[in-house]
Order: structure tokens, then C-alpha cells, then sequence
């Protein structure tokens, strides 16, 4: 039985055993596990991830293009994966002679071609032969079900799928980052580590293309007139009706109408509503709220989530449903979930109710439901990360079974000398679903006092504001993961890891994603000369295609054909300006690196710039002014010359000079301002 | 040719992102005028030290203020005739 990681196994081996207490083996480090199941004895052993993956033919790094790629094992072809030799070779001596073969990997994409691959070629061809175990948690109860009722094949279809992207994403991120390396090290004769790809780059161009929105962008002036009101001793802001006035004496007109004036309501609007529960839990929407209430980026989510996945806490988190079905049993669920203390209560109440039906959504994946809690309690504290993503999971899973909350929305209009003002209200009249996800709520009340049609109103304030139109927001991961989903490129388990690499390519910093020069540059060099590359649309029809493989519509073959006879021409237009592209390349990297060692601006000099300088002669490290260079500035300053300094983007509070990061191993970061007699240091002194 | 402000490739005097700039900068003037009843040079002194000007804008702003007054007149005048 082959699982997808160590601690995969040992819970399988652990839930299956007759007696709970699989043998454990090793060889050669490698774990697996024997267990007794109805007679039969079982050999868990898990995979490490991925233990083959797709690599060109032609390996020097220096030839472009190639279409000719094959499954090798992962030590043959990264560096980093040295590791895997001892479990291929494991796997491959415990097949043999195994009389059945059972894949128990992730029921996903990349679980099945996982599975797949290495039942192929590192078990002899057993892929046609092996069964399949389906689970979406990792409890006894589940894990037993799947094994007593096997699937009689693995899932070839989404194989098919999972092997074609695969196939493209190498094909696309082998060849078009080595055009870029290629053209950068033949101009300048150094390697430099650029690198796109089929997601990447559309990802990358969404970026840029706010970023160029954000840069570009011309305020306009407009006036509003901040208002408020006093009613029975409570102050309340109002609104004027129009938000935007396009000159300063419109607004003076207003405010001098009102001045010293009573207004008089108008009109009343009082409207009640009912906001139905969310709904549950599908993998994007769980990062987005992590990312709200605990600033957790995408990935940091999606692996806290995989934690309690493995712990058996939560169901398999990789999902896009939002659907809960009835197989799930949530009264037992809920029933379980009682037993923790600041549960009971609640699943109580829930628990009282005859049926219980969840407000689902529309996204459904057939693969999985949505992401709910198995109602199994920690047996060991949780970390912080962990406790709080299970807290809320456990919430939004309450939530969703319970009623709509009864909201109440009123308008007040207020009238002096014909100019119209708006008195909001909100309130929440009966709590319903609110009452479960509690902390997890932002809506604040404004609760209006008793108030009557031609009552008057006492304005407390009316000023008119001078303000400017503000450019779009940048995205940050969350919302950048959304705008992923929303396009349909990537896919739920690689979406978080794209962004990750256009952080660690140096592309995006900052946690409000924003573009760095290199970035910016990278993408308009593609765009110049490969426009392809960047367009979201191509990247979309091969993710369609890729479905229709899963939904059996459309050959593996035929979409790999496809995206080569598109390729070709970029990479053949990519040769061509391979001159030019190496030299706008490696200007962009040398003007990234010399961004990275600028620390701010210079005070003494005004025009210059401070600079992290290694001096040739000493070796050592310190601060100097650009202005040195052009015989402008001699201001220098001294730095640690042990551990690692970084450039902050910020100046000091106290002096004004700009302000560094220093960290040595293990210690925490230390901001300081670059001065060595700043004042702000007396008390460390 | 060089961008005058960041050195990047281009075919007038700033490259493309800068000259995008530039041409907002142009077609917001006229909201500027109308409403702040500003000069040219006013307008771009205010655009210069916004919170919300785009760091491009600013930069060719600092740059059209700082390069000869009379010369980014013209320029300025030229672009609005057309």
C-alpha cells in the first residue's frame, strides 16, 4: 500500500491494523509499516512527495528549445532530491512479489499522478493492476470504509490530466527560463537565476499591470463635506448625497446653507433583511479568511491546514467544494465537537434542532467536500497557527447549519434648504449563524435612536473636506490568490505555491505585493518579445483542456501537441532577439542587485544615495554615499561585518536618516538607524 | 535613445512606463485647472508632493520642474493644442 508521506502511512497502518499496533520497519532510514487487516498482510509505505518528475531529454542547461521530456526519478534530475534514491529503491524491493498493489496517496491530482508514477516505474508497471483507497480524512472509521471498499483501478483520466501538466509546466518553465538564462549568460557571460512559466508569468503580469496603474496614477482634486449630527446627547456622522463635488465654493454653498440651521427629517426607510449563514469552506475561501483574521498568507494556510489533515483534525483541505453531504454524518460530527468545552454549548443547541441542512454553494469538486472538522479532539496541545485555523474551521462549520441572522438596515434623510443628508443605521436583530462564528464577525452596529418624520436635527459638525481621488489598491497574497481563481489559472494545490516563487525570484516583496524593478523589467522584456508568454488567455485554454482530459473529452496527447505547435514560434522569436534580451536582462538584474544594496537617501549631500560597499581592500563592509563616485559626498558609516544587513525603505524617526536591518543566526532582526551618534541609540548605550 | 529619468530603452525622451506617466499628467491637467485654477507649474509642484501621486507621475514631474521651465512650456502647450 503506497501513501503519499510518512506520516500518512503510520496513521493508515495504525487505523487499519486489527489490533491498532502496526510493526514498524526501516531500511536504510526508510519507514514503512506491517499491518494485519482480515488475513491479509499489508506493507505501508509512503512516498516523499513527488519521487519522479518530468525532465528534458537534452540536460544541458544551455540548449533550447527541447520537446522531447520523460518521467526520471527526482535524484536524477534535482539537486535537492538526493534523498529520494533510498525510497525509490525501498518501494521498488518491497513490491516485488507483493501479490496486490494499493494506491492510498491524496484523492487528487497530483496524489494520482504521484501514485502513478511511481506504481509504473519504480514498481514494475503496476499501475494497471493497483487499487484504490478514497478517503477525505484521516479517521479510523474512514480510513477502514475506504480499504473494505476499494476501487477496483486507479483514476487514469485524472492521471491523464495530472501527467499533461506535468508535461506543460516543463515544457513551458524548462524552455522559456532557459531562453532567459541563456540570452542573459551569453550577454554577460555570468549565470543569473530568471525563470517563468505557463501560471507564473500571467500571475507576474497581473502584478505589473497594477502596479503600472498605481504608478501612473494623477490624483484629482474633489471636495465632500464631513457632517455629523447630535440626537439626545449621541453624536452620529451623516452623509451628504452627493460624495464628490468638483470645486471648493459648491461645497462652501452647502456648508453656508446649513450653518446654524436645524434640519428636518424627510424621510424614513427601514428595511429588515435575513443574511443566510456562509457557506462552508472550500480551500480558497479558508486562506482568504486566514488571511483577514491572522494575516496568514496562502501557503502558510494551506500548510497549517495539511498539519491537521494529517492530525486527523479536518478533512482533506486541497478541495473547491463547498458542499457538505449527508455521508459526512455532522451529527455525529457535532456530537464529538461537544465534547470540547468551548464547543458544547453551541453544538448543542445545533444538535437540538430535528435536521440539519448546511447553506452550501455552488462550487462542487468530486473529489472531495468541502473542508470540515472530523469532530476528533487534539490529544496534544495545538500550536498557535494550528489552533486558531481548527477554531475556525470548527466555527464556520457550526455556522453553516445554523439559521440566517435577521439584520435591520434604516435610512434617515435630513433636509435643510433643500440640500439632503443621510443618517445610517445598522443593527443586528437576531444573531442567528452569527452567534457560531463568533470571533470571526466585523459587522459593527449603529444603532439609531427613536426617531420621527419631520423631527428636527441638530447638526454638530459640517466642514467641507479637501480630498484627492486615491489610486487602486496593490493586491497582497490573499488577494492575488483570489484574482488566480477568479481567471482560472493554477490550480487549488499550486496557486500558493506560484506566488511563493515570485516572491523568492525577487519579482514581489513587501507583504502588499509589490512589484520590484526586476519584475517589472522581466515582464516587460516577455511582453516585448514574447507577448504569449504573459497572456492570461492562453494560459486559461491549456487549464480548460487540462479538465476536459479529466472529463474524458479531450486526449493528453493532442493538448501537449497543441502547446508545443505554440511554443515553437516564441522560442524561435526568442532566439532571434536573444542578443538584446541578454543585455535588457542582465541590465534589469544589475540594476535589482544595486537596489538591494541601497540603503536611502543621502542628508549631507541631498543627491546621493547610501550604499552597502564591500572595499576591495579590506574586504569589509560599510556605508558610503554615491556621491563619492562623481567627487560630490564623503559621508561613510560603519556596519556589523558579521551577519546579514538589509535596506528597510525606512528613515529614522529621531534623526532621519535612513534605518537598516542587522540579524545574526538565531536572534531576532534589529532596526536601527544608520547613524552611529543618532540619538535614538542613547539608551542601548 | 535613454529614458532621461531612468535610463531604460525608448523612443522619445522617456521610456514607456514614464511616458504613460506623462500622458496622464497631460489629461488630468484640464481637471486640475478647472477646479484648483492652478498653472502648469503649480499643478506639477502639487502633484510632486502627493500622497497619492504615482511614483512615475512624481518622477516626471520632479523632472519637467527641474528641466528648463520654458522648454516643458512648450511641450506641455504643443500636447494640449493637439
Amino acid at each position: 500500500m503506497l501513501c503519499e508521506k510518512p506520516s500518512t502511512a503510520e496513521r493508515i497502518a495504525k487505523a487499519l491494523d486489527e489490533n491498532g499496533k502496526p510493526q514498524k520497519k526501516e531500511t536504510d532510514r526508510v519507514p514503512y509499516y506491517e499491518t494485519f487487516r482480515v488475513g491479509k498482510r499489508l506493507i505501508v509505505v509512503a512516498a516523499l512527495g513527488h519521487l519522479y518528475t518530468v525532465a528534458p531529454k537534452v540536460t544541458d542547461r544551455n540548449v533550447y528549445p527541447v520537446f522531447e521530456f520523460d518521467w526520471v526519478p527526482r535524484y536524477t534530475a534535482e539537486r535537492d532530491a538526493r534523498d529520494t534514491k533510498k525510497w525509490v529503491e525501498v518501494i521498488t524491493n518491497l513490491s516485488k512479489g507483493a501479490q496486490e498493489y494499493i494506491l492510498a496517496t491524496d484523492y487528487d491530482i497530483e496524489g494520482a499522478t504521484l501514485g502513478y508514477t511511481i506504481l509504473k516505474y519504480a514498481c514494475g508497471e503496476k499501475d494497471k493492476e493497483a487499487k484504490r483507497m478514497k478517503f477525505s480524512t484521516l479517521t479510523t472509521e474512514e480510513l477502514r470504509k475506504s480499504y473494505d471498499e476499494l476501487f477496483e483501478h486507479i483514476e487514469f483520466p485524472t492521471i491523464e490530466a495530472g501527467v499533461c501538466r506535468h508535461f506543460l509546466d516543463a515544457m513551458y518553465g524548462i524552455n522559456l527560463s532557459r531562453a532567459m538564462t541563456v540570452a542573459a549568460k551569453q550577454y554577460s557571460g555570468k549565470y543569473l537565476t530568471l525563470s517563468t512559466g505557463r501560471v507564473q508569468g500571467p500571475t507576474l503580469k497581473f502584478l505589473v499591470d497594477r502596479e503600472k496603474k498605481i504608478n501612473t496614477f494623477v490624483p484629482i482634486p474633489f471636495w465632500a463635506i464631513k457632517t455629523s449630527v447630535e440626537i439626545n446627547g449621541q453624536v452620529f456622522e451623516v452623509e451628504y448625497e452627493k460624495a464628490k463635488m468638483q470645486s471648493r465654493e459648491e461645497a462652501e454653498a452647502v456648508i453656508n446653507a446649513c450653518l446654524g440651521k436645524k434640519g428636518k427629517i424627510s424621510k424614513m426607510e427601514v428595511k429588515k433583511f435575513h443574511q443566510n449563514p456562509p457557506v462552508p469552506f472550500d480551500l480558497g475561501a479558508l486562506q482568504a479568511e486566514a488571511y483577514s483574521f491572522f494575516k496568514y498568507t496562502p501557503r502558510r494556510t494551506s500548510d497549517v491546514a495539511e498539519r491537521l489533515y494529517l492530525e486527523a483534525l479536518i478533512s482533506y483541505p486541497r478541495t473547491s467544494s463547498q458542499k457538505l453531504p449527508p455521508t459526512i454524518n455532522s451529527r455525529a460530527i457535532l456530537e464529538l465537537l461537544a465534547n470540547e468545552p468551548k464547543y458544547t454549548s453551541l453544538a448543542h443547541q445545533l444538535l437540538s434542532e430535528k435536521k440539519l441542512v448546511p447553506n452550501e454553494g455552488k462550487r462542487e469538486d468530486s473529489a472531495h467536500p468541502s473542508i470540515y472538522p472530523t469532530g476528533i479532539l487534539p490529544s496534544k496541545a495545538l500550536g498557535d497557527p494550528e489552533r486558531k485555523l481548527w477554531d475556525l474551521i470548527v466555527r464556520r462549520f457550526m455556522a453553516v447549519f445554523s439559521k440566517p441572522a435577521l439584520k435591520q438596515s434604516s435610512k434617515v434623510t435630513i433636509t435643510v434648504d433643500g440640500y439632503s443628508f443621510f443618517l445610517h443605521g445598522k443593527q443586528v436583530l437576531e444573531e442567528g449563524w452569527m452567534v457560531f462564528y463568533k470571533p470571526f464577525i466585523r459587522a459593527e452596529d449603529v444603532i439609531l435612536p427613536p426617531l420621527e418624520k419631520g423631527q428636527e436635527i441638530a447638526f454638530k459638525e459640517v466642514v467641507v473636506e479637501d480630498k484627492f481621488t486615491k489610486p487602486p489598491v496593490r493586491y497582497n497574497p490573499s488577494s492575488l490568490l483570489k484574482k488566480m481563481e477568479d481567471e482560472g489559472i493554477g490550480t487549488k494545490a499550486t496557486r500558493a505555491g506560484i506566488i511563493d516563487t515570485l516572491y523568492t525570484r525577487g519579482y514581489v516583496g513587501g507583504e502588499r505585493a509589490s512589484i520590484s524593478e526586476l519584475g517589472l523589467d522581466v515582464t516587460n522584456i516577455l511582453e516585448r518579445y514574447c507577448p504569449e508568454v504573459v497572456s492570461i488567455s492562453f494560459t486559461r485554454e491549456m487549464e480548460k483542456n487540462m479538465e476536459e482530459i479529466q472529463n474524458e473529452k479531450e486526449k493528453k496527447d493532442v493538448v501537449i501537441a497543441k502547446a508545443t505547435i505554440r511554443l515553437e514560434p516564441v522560442l524561435t522569436e526568442m532566439k532571434k532577439h536573444q542578443e538584446t534580451m541578454g543585455q535588457e536582462l542582465t541590465e534589469a538584474a544589475k540594476k535589482a542587485q544595486m537596489q538591494q544594496r541601497v540603503v536611502g537617501s543621502c542628508l549631507q549631500c541631498g543627491t546621493g544615495k547610501l550604499v552597502i560597499v564591500y572595499s576591495r581592500r579590506t574586504g569589509k563592509r560599510f556605508l558610503g554615499c554615491t556621491g563619492f563616485f562623481k567627487g560630490q559626498c564623503k559621508v561613510s558609516f560603519p556596519l556589523p561585518q558579521t551577519g546579514t544587513v538589509k535596506p528597510v525603505s525606512k528613515d529614522c524617526g529621531v534623526c532621519g536618516w535612513p534605518m537598516i536591518q542587522y540579524q545574526t543566526k538565531g536572534k531576532r532582526p534589529w532596526v536601527f538607524c544608520v547613524r552611529p551618534d543618532c540619538p535614538s541609540k542613547e539608551a542601548r548605550r | 535613445m535613454q529614458c532621461e529619468i531612468c535610463g531604460r530603452k525608448s523612443e522619445g525622451n522617456f521610456c514607456e512606463l514614464h511616458k504613460a506617466a506623462y500622458d496622464n499628467l497631460l489629461k488630468n491637467y484640464e481637471a486640475w485647472k478647472k477646479s484648483m485654477k492652478v498653472s502648469w507649474k503649480e499643478y506639477l509642484t502639487h502633484i510632486k508632493v502627493n500622497e497619492f501621486s504615482g511614483l512615475w507621475v512624481k518622477e516626471v514631474a520632479q523632472h519637467l520642474l527641474a528641466s528648463d521651465s520654458s522648454k516643458q512650456q512648450g511641450v506641455q502647450k504643443a500636447e494640449l493644442d493637439k
